[in-house]
């Protein structure tokens, strides 16, 4: 108590984040002062973690080459430091011809000319591992990406599922490995002790928690990923494992190298809670394939656009979802990218349907250049309604079965033809004659409406023009193609529509030329009007 | 006199051109003059009809309205799951109209109107309706139609089992067809008179003011 009231000002620099930590010049809990302030200690804390976790990790420490690897050949991955470019990893194959990490890339050719030299890539690191966390997802619904070369995963309760954690732990690593990555893992109970005694390279696994302090306390600095400063203050100091760093008093260490360090440490032992964010794996499907030359053999590109079908059929798969849309671009070397939408009338995944598709809209892209990539990306997944199917016990041979239904025909239609090509139709309760029906497009959530109970109407005429066509009048009667009109039925008034802005007044009539053609013709209410077609009786 | 006739027509090896497609059952026109004209007694579902005409509105519509609404409201017997026959127009000189089609008996829940751009997406997307099998009939309006387009058209519509009448000028019937049944429709001041040119298993006919 003596000396919060004397450093004041230690207090007004760190309370921010950890207010339990400062106010308290205690040893740590392992110290076991037990006796005082015991009822603010953080000692308590172990109630924040309630539930039992255990976090599987893996560190990736070969990622680098493993996620660029092109060739079998002997590869190095070369990274530019202060200029030179140095080796930053390398292959079994490699090593063993003496190429070192740190080496320069002359330095390395001259060793073993054959070495492959490639420049890192972290991008494409962050896909790999994106990758994985996907992947990974089959044994967890907890799947974190902790840093550059680590993959956390919640197991706890994944266990019972996969038969218990050795083999959980033993499939894990046998499908990485399958997947052409080295990995190095292990179980704690805490996230980041996980990742530090992964990174230790120990394949340790802890499922106490009482077991966790002292496995930690023989860990060495250097592998927590602290500054290099940091730590080699800290051993100038004789402090080189995290045992001796919980051996020191907390405050001060607060005060000289910040409380962020002491926090990690006390999440490390589970004494703070650890929050993490899940890995998401996105809902949209975006995958690119890129071609060493430009290709104009249409052949070899729809085979590729199959290729990315079925990889996007298993991401939906995986996700019991399908998609309404896809879209497909041809990048070219100069001329801008081709682009070839497709849809869907419902949401679909087949790879064998959405190429169906393709091939119809595919016949007719014109390509202005060679295709150097293509890239496939899906519109919203949404999840797949399953089509009812007939088990058909009495299917007769020699019965033809339905080749596909209407929302396939429309779909094929729509995909070569367009979208406002095809379209169904429905009426309207509306007396005026062009807003007695809309059509509707195939694609968008349709059902066929149909009004019940007929309207009683005078018969309407089966064909329609788009707009009245104004016919020429000779003494007051209509005149279609230089013929006289006679008018047989009539009139039908139809007026108002005072709640828009479209009211009409009109007197129709039936009229018929001497060919018997019928005619659907109108005029505006005012005698003076000119006459109007507006439809054929077909 | 008539038993040796009936004996002669006994034999296997006499062919009957009548009697083949007596056999398949037509459909309804709804106009019994003009099913007593055609064999099977109406309209030759599953095949191409072709109707000649050089206007619209002189009744090409009316003649096949009841055998439409009939097609669109019945239901399949043999896909219990599958949908009912729809009807599709394929590239409609204008907008038919669904108030009048509805005063007909039409189902308008089950119409498809298709405008393709071009001569050859027409013939394409009645190929594509004709033999997916979901649609009952397939009203087609082809800017051009060769004979080799029209046995394209007859053999989808024989596969998907489905009923194809497309419309052309009265300057097509020079030109060979694979129509089952083609129709030449004149029009005068005292009614439509319907001319059968060509109809598989039956006889070209006139019969005058049908409609």
């Amino acid at each position: 108590m003596k000396s919060r009231a004397c450093k004041p000002p230690a207090l007004a620099r760190d309370a921010t984040p950890t207010p339990p930590a400062v106010q308290q010049d205690l040893p740590f809990p392992q110290a076991e002062a037990s006796s005082r302030a015991g009822a603010r200690s953080y000692r308590r804390a172990p109630a924040a973690v309630p539930v039992e976790r255990l976090w599987f990790c893996i560190w990736l420490p070969h990622l680098p080459l493993e996620a660029n690897r092109s060739s079998e050949a002997a590869t190095a991955i070369v990274e530019e430091q202060h200029g030179i470019h140095r080796i930053l990893l390398a292959d079994a194959e490699a090593n063993a011809a003496g190429v070192m990490p740190g080496q320069a890339a002359n330095a390395a050719l001259a060793l073993l000319p054959t070495l492959l030299l490639e420049e890192r890539s972290l991008p494409g690191e962050q896909q790999a591992l994106e990758r994985l966390a996907t992947w990974l997802e089959r044994f967890s619904s907890f799947v974190c990406i902790a840093d550059r070369d680590v993959l956390l995963l919640e197991i706890a309760g994944s266990l019972r599922l996969f038969g218990g954690l050795r083999e959980l732990r033993q499939k894990i690593s046998r499908e990485i490995r399958e997947l052409g990555f080295t990995g190095l893992f292990s179980i704690a109970p805490t996230p980041l002790a996980a990742t530090w005694l992964a990174r230790s390279g120990r394949r340790v696994c802890i499922r106490d928690e009482t077991n966790l302090a002292p496995a930690l306390r023989r860990l060495p600095l250097a592998r927590l990923n602290w500054p290099a400063g940091l730590c080699e203050a800290l051993t100038g100091m004789g402090v080189t494992t995290v045992g001796d760093c919980l051996r020191l008093p907390r405050e001060g260490f607060t005060r000289r190298f910040g409380a962020e360090y002491l926090l990690e440490l006390d999440r490390a032992l589970g004494h703070l809670p650890d929050p993490r964010d899940s890995w998401r794996a996105p809902e949209r499907f975006c995958a690119d394939f890129e071609m060493t030359e430009e290709q104009s053999d249409r052949e070899l590109l729809l085979n590729i656009c199959r290729e990315l079908l079925l990889s996007h059929e298993q991401f939906l798969l995986a996700r019991q979802l399908g998609t309404q849309r896809v879209c497909f671009s041809f990048f070219h070397f100069k001329a801008s990218a081709t682009e070839l939408r497709l849809g869907c009338a419902r949401a679909e995944r087949s790879a064998e349907r959405w190429f169906d598709l393709l091939g119809i809209r595919f016949e007719q892209l014109i390509l202005p250049e060679p295709v150097i990539a293509v890239r496939m990306r899906s519109g919203m997944a949404q999840p797949l309604q399953a089509e009812t199917d007939s088990l058909s016990f009495q299917g007769k041979p020699g019965v033809q079965q339905r080749r596909f239904s209407i929302t396939q025909l429309a779909e094929r239609l729509i995909a070569r033809i367009g979208d406002q090509s095809v379209q169904a139709t429905s009426m309207v309760a509306e007396h005026r004659p062009h807003y007695a029906w809309r059509s509707q497009s195939l694609l968008a959530d349709w059902s066929g409406t149909t009004l019940d109970a007929p309207a009683q109407y005078v018969r309407r005429p089966l064909w329609m023009l788009p707009e009245p066509a104004l016919l020429p009048a000779d003494s007051g009667y209509p005149v279609h193609q230089g013929c006289r009109l006679r008018l047989i039925n009539g009139p039908e008034r139809l007026e108002t529509g005072w709640w828009d802005e479209d009211g009409i007044s009109r007197d129709y009539y039936t009229a018929i030329n001497a060919d018997g053609r019928h005619f659907w013709v109108f005029r505006n209410r005012n005698r003076a009007s000119p006459w109007y077609l507006h439809g054929y009786f077909g | 006199m008539s038993s040796s006739l009936d004996k002669l027509l006994e034999n296997p090896r006499v062919w009957r051109g009548r009697d083949q497609a007596a056999h398949k059952a037509g459909l309804a026109s709804g106009y019994p003059e003009l099913d007593r004209h055609l064999p099977g007694g109406g309209w030759p579902s599953e095949s191409l009809t072709e109707i000649l005409t050089t206007q619209y509105g002189i009744g090409e519509l009316r003649l096949l309205m009841p055998a439409l609404a009939v097609l669109s409201r019945e239901t399949p017997v043999q896909q219990d799951f599958s949908e009912p026959g729809w009807i599709a127009w394929i590239a409609p000189p204008f907008q038919p109209y669904p108030p009048a089609l509805q005063q007909c008996g039409m189902d308008l829940s089950r119409m498809l109107i298709v405008r393709p751009g071009n001569a050859d997406e027409i013939l394409w997307s009645a190929e594509q309706a004709l033999s997916s099998g979901t649609c009952a009939a397939v009203l087609l309006w082809p800017e051009m139609l060769d004979d080799q387009g029209s046995r394209r058209l007859q053999l989808a519509a024989e596969k998907g089992r489905s009923w194809a009448i497309a419309f052309r000028p009265l300057t097509a019937r020079r030109e060979p067809s694979a129509a089952a049944l083609r129709l030449e429709l004149h029009s005068s001041a005292q009614g439509t008179c319907v001319h059968i040119l060509k109809s598989r298993g039956g006889r070209p006919t006139v019969i005058s003011k049908l409609l």
